[in-house]
C-alpha cells in the first residue's frame, strides 16, 4: 500500500509538488495519469479549429458543469456575476488565441471553471478568485483618499460591502506596519497569490472593473423555507410585500432586505421617466437623510458617553454608569443583571459552563 | 493516543496539506451504499466526513454545534426588482404557462454541502482556511501557543467562534514556518551546523560608526532629553520647524549622494533612515497616536506646516513649509516606505530561521491552496477578516468539503435527532 502511494507520489502526483507557474494547480485540472487536461486538449485540437475553440470550450463547459452553462444563458444578478467571470475567461481565451496565432505558444491556456475544483468529488465547490493586490490598493485609495462611501465603492468595484470594509481595515494595518518599519511577509504573499485565481484590476485599459462577486445577496429567511397555502382573490394584486407578510408578519420584501436597496430605487426612478436633475435631487435628498440619521446616532452615543463617568487609573480606567436593580429580572438571574446577587452563587464553576469568550471588542 | 492519523487502507481525508491527504484525495470514491441499511449508510458517511470536518472537536461538542437550519442566499437582480413588484409571478394561467418570459432559472443550491458550516466558525479552522497554517491541528497549536490575535488581542482558545467582522492575525514568522518548505536536515547539513557551532566565535571588531559625522539633529535630540528626562515637554512649533529643516538638509544631502550604490552609500543611507526616523518620532509627540501609517503622518505634518495663513494664529508664519521643502519631505517619506518594502522583499538566506531559506512554499501546497469567500485575507500582514458565515448559493456551497453531496446529506441525516 505504501509502495502504491509512493508510486503515485513520484508518478502522477509529481505535478502537485511544486506550484504551476502562472496558474492554479488543483487536482481536477489533471487526468489520472497526471497530464494537464487543458494542455492536452489544446495539443489535440488541430490548428485550423483554433477559431472555434472558445465556443467549443463553452459548450463543453455547459455539458460538464451544467449549472454554469445554464446560468450564463439566463438574465439575473447571480448569473451576471458568473457572466462577468465567464466574460473574463473568454477574454483570456481570446488573448490566448491571438497569442497562438502570433506563434507565442509558450503560455498555458487559461483555466476554466472545471479546473478550479480542488476536490474532484465535490462538484459544488470551486476555488473562487481573490482580490488582486492592485484591486485592494485601488479600493483602499477610493475609500480613504477620495472619501467615497462604502456602498458606492462596493457598487463601483463589484465587491460586497463587508469585503470593502475588511479590505480597507487590512490595508490600513499594512500601511501602519510599513510606518512602524515592521517586516511584511512579502515572499509568502507573492507565492500564495500566484497559486490562487485572482480578480484583476487594470485601470489603464479603460475597462470597467471586473465584477468580483454578487453584491445583492438576499439571505434566505427561515420563514420562507416552508410552503404555505394562501388563498387570494383573483382580482387582487399580490405583490412581494404581501408575500412577505404571508410568510411572516415582520418579513420585509426583497427590495428592502438586499444590501443595496438604493440601486432598486435609482432604477425605479429612471424607469418612471424622471429627468436627470430630479433624479440627482432625489439621490442628494436620500444622502442627506442618511447623513442626518448617522449624525443622530452619533449624537446619542456622545450623550451616553457624557453620562458615563470615567476615572483614569494606573492600569485600568474606572467607569461609572447608571444601573438599575430591576435589570436582574423576576428570578434574579437575568443576563442584564449587575453585580453579585446574594443567594445566587456564580455558575462559572459548574459543569458544562463554557468560559471561552463569545466576542472580542476591537 | 491514536496509532495512526493518516490511513492508507481505510481512506480518511484530513485537514492538512500532507502527501498522504493528497494521495487519499486522488483515490477517494463515493462510499458503497449497496447492501447496506440506511443506518449503516449514515454511519459510514458520518465517520468519513467527521474525520475531515473538525476532527479535533469532540463528538458531543459537535452535536451541540450542529444546526439543522442551513444558511443560504439568492443573488438578486436590482433591475428585475425595480421592473416588477412580484405580482407578475401570480399573473397568467396555471404556473405561467402562457407567459412570454422564460422564468428565471437558477442552478440548485447545495444546502447539504453546508452540513458542517458551524465548524468553519472556529478560530483554528479559519486560520487554516486562510492559508496561515499547513493543517488545522497546526493552526490549533498556534492559537494555544499564543501566536494569534483576534481584533488585536491575544486569543488562546482554538474553539473561539468568530463573529462576522472579527479580524484575526497570526505572527508572520510562524506563518512562514508553517507554509514554507522544510529546512534541509540531512546528516551532512547537521554535521556542518555542528561544526560551525563548535568553532569558537571570534569577537567581532566593532565597526567604525560614523559617530563623528552624526547629524546635528541626533545631537540635539540626544542632548535635549538628557537635560529634562522625566517630563518630555512637547516641542514648540518653532523647535519642530527647526528639526524639520535639519531633516530637509539631510534628505537633500542623502539624495545627492545616492547616485551610485556602494557599501559606503548603503551605510550613508542607513544613517539617513535613522535620522529620518528620529525626526519623525520627534513629530510623534505632536502627531496623534492614531496616525501610525506614513501617509497619515505626512498628511498631518503637511496640514500643520504648509501654507494655511488664516487657520491659526498660534502657528507663526516662520513655522511654514515652502513647496520645495514639502516635496523633499514627501520624498523622504517615500524613501522610508521603499526601504521597508525592499527589506520585506529581500527573502535572504538565514540559517537561524526554522524554515528553508530563501523562503519557498512547502511541497504540495498549491493543490490545497484556495481561500473561501467568507474570509478576506491580507497575506502581507498575515491577517484576515471573517466577513460572514459561509452560505450556500445557487450552484455553490461555500464550505470546502471534499465529499460528494450525497455523502454530506447522509451525514446531515445522521445528526438529525431521529435516526
Amino acid at each position: 500500500m505504501r509502495r502504491n502511494m509512493y508510486a503515485w507520489i513520484n508518478g502522477p502526483g509529481q505535478v502537485f509538488k511544486d506550484p504551476l507557474p502562472g496558474s492554479t494547480n488543483y487536482m481536477s485540472a489533471y487526468d489520472k495519469t497526471g497530464n494537464l487536461i487543458r494542455k492536452r486538449d489544446r495539443a489535440e485540437t488541430p490548428e485550423q479549429d483554433i477559431d472555434k475553440a472558445p465556443e467549443e470550450g463553452g459548450s463543453e463547459k455547459a455539458g460538464a458543469w451544467g449549472v454554469e452553462g445554464a446560468a450564463a444563458d439566463e438574465e439575473g444578478a447571480g448569473e451576471a456575476v458568473e457572466d462577468a467571470l465567464e466574460k473574463e475567461m473568454r477574454r483570456q481565451a481570446g488573448e490566448e488565441k491571438r497569442n497562438r496565432a502570433e506563434g507565442k505558444d509558450d503560455k498555458l491556456p487559461p483555466e476554466n471553471l472545471e479546473d478550479l475544483r480542488p476536490f474532484p468529488l465535490n462538484k459544488m465547490f470551486r476555488s473562487q478568485p481573490v482580490l488582486s493586490e492592485e484591486l485592494r490598493e485601488a479600493i483602499w485609495a477610493r475609500v480613504v483618499k477620495d472619501g467615497v462611501s462604502v456602498p458606492v465603492v462596493s457598487v463601483e468595484f463589484g465587491v460586497s460591502n463587508e469585503r470593502v470594509g475588511a479590505v480597507v481595515r487590512l490595508k490600513q494595518m499594512e500601511k501602519e506596519w510599513i510606518g512602524e518599519g515592521k517586516t511584511l511577509a512579502r515572499p509568502y504573499s507573492k507565492a500564495v497569490l500566484a497559486m490562487l485565481p485572482k480578480t484583476p484590476y487594470d485601470p489603464k485599459n479603460n475597462r470597467r472593473p471586473v465584477v468580483h462577486e454578487s453584491i445583492n445577496d438576499l439571505i434566505v429567511h427561515p420563514a420562507t423555507r416552508q410552503q404555505i397555502w394562501e388563498p387570494v382573490s383573483e382580482s387582487r394584486r399580490f405583490t412581494r410585500v404581501d408575500a412577505g407578510r404571508a410568510f411572516d408578519a415582520s418579513l420585509l420584501p426583497a427590495d428592502d432586505r438586499i444590501p443595496h436597496p438604493e440601486l432598486v430605487l435609482v432604477e425605479r426612478e429612471s424607469l418612471a421617466g424622471l429627468s436627470k436633475d430630479e433624479r440627482t435631487q432625489l439621490a442628494a435628498k436620500r444622502m442627506m437623510d442618511e447623513q442626518a440619521k448617522r449624525e443622530k446616532v452619533e449624537r446619542r452615543k456622545a450623550e451616553e458617553a457624557k453620562r458615563m463617568q470615567v476615572v483614569p487609573g494606573r492600569r485600568w480606567d474606572f467607569v461609572f454608569q447608571d444601573v438599575s436593580v430591576e435589570s436582574v429580572g423576576r428570578d434574579g438571574r437575568g443576563a442584564g443583571g449587575v453585580g453579585w446577587r446574594y443567594g445566587f452563587p456564580h455558575e462559572d464553576r459548574k459543569k458544562g459552563q463554557v468560559k471561552i469568550p463569545t466576542r472580542v471588542e476591537g | 493516543m491514536r496509532k495512526r492519523f493518516h490511513h492508507l487502507k481505510k481512506i480518511r481525508i484530513r485537514q492538512d496539506w500532507s502527501r498522504w491527504t493528497l494521495y487519499n484525495l486522488s483515490r477517494l470514491t463515493q462510499p458503497n451504499i449497496e447492501n447496506k441499511t440506511f443506518f449503516q449508510q449514515k454511519w459510514a458517511a458520518k465517520s468519513l466526513t467527521r474525520a475531515y470536518h473538525g476532527e479535533q472537536v469532540r463528538e458531543k461538542q459537535w452535536q451541540r454545534m450542529f444546526r439543522r437550519n442551513l444558511p443560504g442566499v439568492v443573488p438578486m437582480d436590482h433591475q428585475y426588482l425595480a421592473r416588477n413588484d412580484g405580482s407578475e409571478q401570480a399573473a397568467g394561467r396555471g404556473s405561467g404557462a402562457d407567459s412570454k418570459q422564460r422564468p428565471r432559472h437558477l442552478p440548485p443550491t447545495p444546502y447539504m454541502q453546508m452540513t458542517f458550516y458551524p465548524i468553519e466558525r472556529r478560530l483554528d479552522t479559519a486560520i487554516w482556511r486562510a492559508l496561515f497554517a499547513s493543517s488545522a491541528k497546526q493552526a490549533r497549536q498556534f492559537v494555544v501557543h499564543g501566536w494569534v490575535k483576534v481584533n488585536g488581542k491575544k486569543m488562546i482558545y482554538p474553539g473561539y467562534l468568530l463573529n462576522p467582522g472579527d479580524m484575526f492575525q497570526v505572527e508572520p514568522d510562524r506563518v512562514m514556518y508553517a507554509t514554507g518548505a522544510r529546512k534541509d536536515t540531512t546528516k551532512h547539513t547537521r554535521r556542518r551546523a555542528r561544526k560551525r557551532a563548535s568553532k569558537p566565535k571570534e569577537p567581532k571588531a566593532p565597526k567604525l560608526t560614523p559617530a563623528t559625522k552624526a547629524p546635528a539633529i541626533t545631537d540635539s535630540l540626544k542632548a535635549s532629553p538628557s537635560v529634562h528626562t522625566p517630563t518630555p515637554t512637547p516641542p514648540s512649533p518653532e523647535e519642530l520647524k527647526e528639526r524639520l529643516m535639519e531633516l530637509m538638509d539631510e534628505t537633500k544631502a542623502a539624495l545627492e549622494t545616492d547616485k551610485g550604490i556602494g557599501a559606503k552609500d548603503k551605510q550613508k543611507l542607513r544613517d539617513f533612515k535613522k535620522a529620518v526616523r528620529r525626526a519623525i518620532s520627534a513629530f510623534r509627540g505632536e502627531t496623534p497616536d492614531s496616525f501610525k501609517s506614513l501617509e497619515d503622518q505626512l498628511a498631518f505634518i503637511k496640514a500643520r506646516y504648509s501654507a494655511a495663513p488664516s487657520s491659526s494664529a498660534s502657528d507663526s508664519p516662520t513655522a511654514l513649509l515652502d513647496p520645495d521643502q514639502e516635496k523633499l519631505l514627501t520624498e523622504a517619506f517615500n524613501r522610508i516606505r521603499d526601504d521597508t518594502l525592499s527589506a520585506s522583499d529581500a527573502n535572504p538566506v538565514d540559517p537561524k530561521k526554522p524554515y528553508a531559506t530563501p523562503w519557498r512554499p512547502r511541497d504540495y501546497m498549491s493543490a490545497f491552496a484556495f481561500i473561501p469567500r467568507y474570509l478576506e485575507v491580507n497575506q502581507n500582514v498575515c491577517a484576515a477578516v471573517y466577513l460572514r458565515h459561509p452560505v450556500a448559493r445557487p450552484g455553490l456551497g461555500e464550505v470546502p468539503t471534499p465529499f460528494a453531496a450525497e455523502t454530506s446529506q447522509l451525514a446531515f441525516n445522521w445528526y438529525l435527532k431521529r435516526r
